[in-house]
Order: C-alpha cells, then structure tokens, then sequence
C-alpha cells in the first residue's frame, strides 16, 4: 500500500497556544480516514496543514512526498473545502462549479449536475444567502465530483437534513467503490459515519489519542455493570477508561475484549455486559459530560 | 502495510505554470459584474447625472456650451469607479484567495494570476475612458455640452497621455488595495495597524523633513517639472511597489 | 448493523445465516462488495473483510471475473458449526439465569417443551 501522507512531530502553535502538538500519523492511498475529536480539538488545523494553508513550526510533513505548501503537483491532488470556507464575493454555487474543473483534472460535471438535484441545491442564488444546510451541500458536491486523489471533508453535513446527510453517505460510497481515493472525513459527530470508515485517528488537544482500523476499535472496549464490589473484582487488574457508579452500583469501561471464559464468569458474578459503540469509546477517551449520558442510557 | 517511500512524483509543474496562472484569471471573471460590470455601472451612473445636469445647466442659464464645459473640468465623476475599485483589490485577496488555495492554487500563482487581471482591467479601463475623452471631445459634450471624462488632466494631451495616466491610477488602486488585504491576511489586525502607523510616519517624516529644509518649493518645481505624466510614472511606481511588496507578503499569508 | 461488534462479523455471519435459512442455495451468486458496502452504508474495505472470511472457510468461492458464489456442501457445513457453538452461545447463558431465578434442570427442560408445544 502507498503512503500519501507522512507527519513527523508536526506541530502548528498559535502564540503560546498548540493547536497541533508533535503527531506522527500516515495515510495510506484508497482508504476512508475518520479524523475525529471534540470541537477546537486541531481537526481543521491539521487538515489546512496537509494542504498547504498552513505553514507549520515544526516537525516533517510530506504529501505525496512533498511538504504541501506553495508545490502546485502536489496541491493539484488535493481538495479541502473548508467547513468556514469563504467564497468570492456575489459568487453563486454556479460559479464555484463553473470553476471546479480548471482545479480539478478528475472534475465529473455530470455527478455534479446530478448531485446539485439530489441535494436540492439553488445554483443561481448567491452563497452567503444559503443555508448552512446548502452551504455544507456546495462543500460536498465540489468534494465528491472533483474526484480528488485526496479529498478532506471537513464537518460536511452541519445544518445537512437526515434526507441529505444519507444522499452524501450513499454517494460517497458509491463513488468511492468505482473510483478509489484517500478520503478524510472530519467529524465530531461520529455516529452515523462511523461504518463508512476504514481507519479512524482520533484528536484531543492537539495530540493523536487513537490511530487505529475502525474494526479494531469497535467493540473494543467493554462496560461492565453490577454490584460495585463485584465489578471493582472484575476490573481490578484491568485499563479502565471509564467509571459512573450510583450507590452500591457501578459501571466501569474497560479497554479490551472479553473472551468467551470472561464473560461466562462476568455473568456468573451477575454482571451485565455492554459492548461500546465507536462514538461512547471516543466520549470516555476525551473525557465529556456526555460520558455520563451515554453510560446511563446503557444501564438503563 | 506502511512502506517506507511515497508516490514517487510526475513533476509537472513548469510544463503547466501558465495555465495554473491563467485559470486565476478565470476565477475572477466568473462573475464578470465585480471587474467589469459594476465599474461602468458606477460610470453609467456618473455620466447619466453629468448629462442630466448639464440639460439644467443649459435651460437655465442658456451659457454658451464651451463655458460649462469649462465648469465641468473641476467634475470628479470620472474617477467615480476608483473608489469601488479600491473594495475590488481588497475583496479579490479577501475572498478568492482562500477559495483559491482550497482548490489547490499556490499562492505565488495565485498572486500572478491577480496580477495579471489587475493588468487587463487597467488597460480595459484605461483605453475605454482615454477613447470617451476623445468622443466627448469630438461631440463637444455629447451634443449638449456635457462634459465628464474631459475633465481634471485628462482631454488636454493624445489618447496616449490619457491611456498611460488611467492605467497607472487603476494599478495604483487595484494594487493598493490588494497589497494592504495581504497584509491583513499575513498579519490581521495587528499588520494593519503596524501598517497605518508606518504610512502616518512616513507621511509626517516626509512633510517634516520638506518644511524643515524648506525643500516645499524645490518639490512643486520638480513636480511641474516632470509633468503630469511625470507624476503617474511615480503612481505606477508605487503600484509595481504595492505588487512586490504583496508577492512577498502573499506567500506565508494562510486564510481565515 | 450493531455498533458495537465488529461490522465484517456481521457481514460474515449474515450471509451464513441466508444459507443456513436458505435465502441464498447452494451455487447461487452472492451481491458484490460494492453491493453489501452501498446497501448496508459500510466501508467496501469491511465488506471485503468479511466476504473474505467465508471464502477463506470455504462457504464461499470466487470465481475470477464473475463473482463470488456458495460452495456446495456450505449449508451442511455451517449448520455442523453452529451447533457444536449452540452450547457456548445459548444453552450455558440460560443455565446462568436459570439458576439465578432458582430454576434447576428439570423445570428447565419442562418449560422448553412447554414453549415447544404453544408454539
């Protein structure tokens, strides 16, 4: 497999605040990335560095084996629409299409035209009196139809209705089985993308918490509920990621699997086994409130 | 899985330089009305008051032509579009440099293709209001002794004159602009206001060095001297100034 | 999908289920990679893991340019597996929560042939 992205300590601070703290990660060539992690957690600081909008403070990176920035054969390759992206005054989502394909040499202007119907797009009304659904709909369209080598999405569906949302999901696969590229999806809600990703690097304040295949991460992790005394048995010598207890109730998240004679035990000791989904594993491992929700609706 | 080399790379990049210019250019006639069609809006505008004015002019004094033609050289309306012009330059970094580099530009390309449609507009320009000079000339105020573009220092020389005048203030304006918005997007605010404060220094430099050394005299001499024409080469001069200082700029500037 | 078990186990125990219960006979073609990635909204690299994993047991084989197709004999096959599994999977789990509600084997056994009976 080839690798179209390296990052060695790449950093980007602002002032003394680091937006981006000395990750090392790769992505390889045909395979959907999910970079994922809380709002403000280097997300878009990271993907404006792989194309070249950003000029880092330290650290290598290489992009088809180039530092991005200011390297037309390497910027050619690449699409980012900002999830803020800013466009040319008065332009319309006519303009910006019309446009596309000077950018992009993989530009398919029908999926355009038909992705423009699916999403129910106004092509002639100006982009600053769009929606934020619409506005999102011009980001993916351009995303999806420049057929970029390396395509980053960044926060695609805000304001996306659930209708939309799943057009870009059965679009994107479509597209991506017929003609396979690097895609980056970037997320803070993971739910619903979570099936669409191969491998998943998860950001926290700048640093790489995760970096793992998708089907590694899922299931994972395991949450144990029951008595307090028998669940702290149970997880004693155990990665616990996660702890939520009401009276002589507990609920410990551990990193791991349970083999077959674990769980036979654990339900022995009358302990209620709960497998944790991809977006729970990442509320426990960037510590929110949500964690508490999340593991209330389990036990409940 | 993960190998140790990278795609190896097709270097391209000389063969395809100019057409990465050019669809810069293109960008910014996407929508033509912001370059091409907005400023004759302005002008149209400009014009049509003119006319309307000069009928009132005329019904109700009943001058002689020549002598409100001569009224009509103080008019400014010529220069009406310069001042949309100037928002031009801001807006093109403002907006379409961020738009460009997300769709892969780099920004020396994207500062050359700008340039090169600063370029086209100034001459467009400027050879349209240079020939407007003459016809109004010709027509002698468009039949009702209006006059609008032969007015300030323009109609007193060639169409050559008023063509080389016209371009060197639109690249002024255009560069202007666009060279003080890279500042900003290099520097944001605090480059802008860096900025303010070193033009009122020089600008307060200049007049307290020229009054202390009694030197007011020597410059007006020296600017009749080189004439009007004279005083827009040093126009261009800061425009072709603006252009390399916002190149430099440009290239680390990031968006927003 | 369930979240919460690896996706291509699912794919893989889908399609085992479809034979065992006969959707999908023996000879018959299974829906391509990009057809299981499109219709259940998953990644085609997990489609392919678990499409590999039942040509890898021999429930399924590939045939170049075609497609993939189930074995014959893979119906057999599976329904032998799952019952050496039926243990482990079902009747252990119910002996626990049997026992927890103070049930023992014989009041077991007589509510299975109870339910066997109702329905």
């Amino acid at each position: 497999m080839t690798t179209v992205v390296r990052a060695q300590g790449l950093t980007k601070r602002y002032g003394s605040f680091t937006a981006v703290d000395a990750v090392d990660f790769t992505l390889e060539e045909g395979r959907i990335y999910g970079l994922l992690g809380r709002n403000g957690a280097g997300k878009t600081t990271i993907m404006q560095l792989l194309t070249g909008q950003l000029f880092p403070n330290g650290g290598e990176l290489e992009v088809f084996g180039r530092t991005p920035a200011e390297h037309a054969d390497v910027l050619r390759r690449l699409c980012f629409i900002a999830e803020s992206q800013r466009y040319p005054e008065d332009f319309t989502p006519a303009h910006v299409f019309k446009s596309a394909p000077w950018f992009f040499e993989n530009w398919d202007a029908a999926f355009a035209e038909r992705l423009v119907a699916d999403f129910r797009l106004p092509t002639k009304r100006r982009i600053k009196k769009l929606s934020r659904g619409q506005l999102s709909a011009v980001g993916v369209i351009v995303g999806l139809a420049s057929r970029a080598p390396l395509t980053f999405f960044d926060e695609p569906y805000l304001g996306l209705d659930a209708v939309a949302r799943h057009i870009f999901y059965d679009r994107l696969l479509e597209d991506y089985a017929e003609h396979p590229r690097t895609i980056v999806l970037s997320t803070h809600l993971i739910d619903e993308v979570a099936n669409l990703l191969e491998h998943v690097i998860l950001i926290d304040q700048g640093r790489i918490l995760l970096d793992r295949d998708a089907e590694e991460v899922r299931g994972s992790a395991t949450t144990i509920a029951g008595a307090r005394a028998a669940v702290d048995a149970f997880t004693a010598d155990r990665p616990v990621i996660g702890r939520e207890g009401i009276g002589g109730l507990a609920s410990v998240t551990i990193d791991g699997r349970l083999d077959q004679a674990e769980r036979i035990r654990a339900a022995e000791l009358g302990l209620e086994l709960a497998p944790v989904s991809l977006q729970q594993l990442i509320v426990h491992l960037t510590g929110t409130d949500l964690a508490g929700t999340a593991e209330q609706e389990k036990a409940a | 899985m993960t190998t140790a080399t990278a795609t190896p790379l097709v270097r391209t990049e000389s063969r395809a330089r100019l057409n990465e210019i050019w669809r810069i250019v293109r960008l910014h006639t996407v929508n033509p009305s912001i370059f091409f069609g907005i400023p004759w809006l302005i002008l149209g505008g400009a014009w049509a008051v003119t006319m309307v004015l000069a009928l009132i002019v005329a019904s109700a004094s009943g001058a002689p032509a020549d002598d409100i033609l001569t009224g009509f050289r103080y008019s400014w309306a010529v220069l009406s579009p310069q001042w949309y012009l100037v928002a031009v330059g801001v807006q093109a970094i403002a907006f379409t440099f961020s738009f460009a580099l997300g769709f892969g530009a780099t920004r020396r390309d994207y500062w050359l293709g700008t340039s090169v449609m600063f370029v086209l507009v100034a001459v467009e320009m400027a050879a349209a209001i240079a020939t407007l000079v003459q016809i109004e000339k010709i027509t002698n105020g468009w039949w009702i002794g209006a006059g609008m573009f032969d007015a300030l220092w323009y109609g007193q020389t060639t169409w050559l004159n008023d063509f080389y005048t016209s371009f060197a203030l639109q690249m002024f304006v255009l560069f202007v602009g666009a060279g003080a918005t890279a500042i900003y997007m290099r520097w944001r605010m605090k480059g802008m206001l860096s900025l303010t404060a070193a033009l009122i220094v020089v600008v307060l430099g200049g007049l307290a060095l020229l009054t202390a050394t009694n030197s007011w005299i020597g410059l007006w001499t020296w600017l009749a001297s080189i004439g009007i024409t004279g005083v827009f080469t040093l126009v261009l001069g800061l425009a072709v100034v603006s252009a390399v200082g916002g190149y430099l700029v440009i290239r680390r500037a990031t968006p927003r | 999908m369930d979240e919460s078990r690896p996706i291509f186990i699912q794919i893989t125990e889908q399609v085992e289920n479809d034979i065992i219960e006969g959707t999908l006979a023996e000879g018959a073609q299974i829906p391509s990679i990009n057809e299981f990635a499109t219709f259940h909204r998953i990644n085609p690299a997990t489609a392919l893991r678990g499409v590999n994993r039942l040509v890898d047991d021999g429930t399924v084989e590939k045939r170049r340019g075609i497609g993939m197709f189930v074995t014959i004999g893979a119906r057999e096959r599976l329904i032998e597996r799952r019952r050496a599994d039926f243990a482990d999977t079902y009747i252990r789990p119910l002996i626990v929560e049997a026992e927890k509600l103070g049930l023992d084997v014989d009041q077991l056994a007589a509510l299975i042939r109870a339910e066997r009976i109702e329905s």
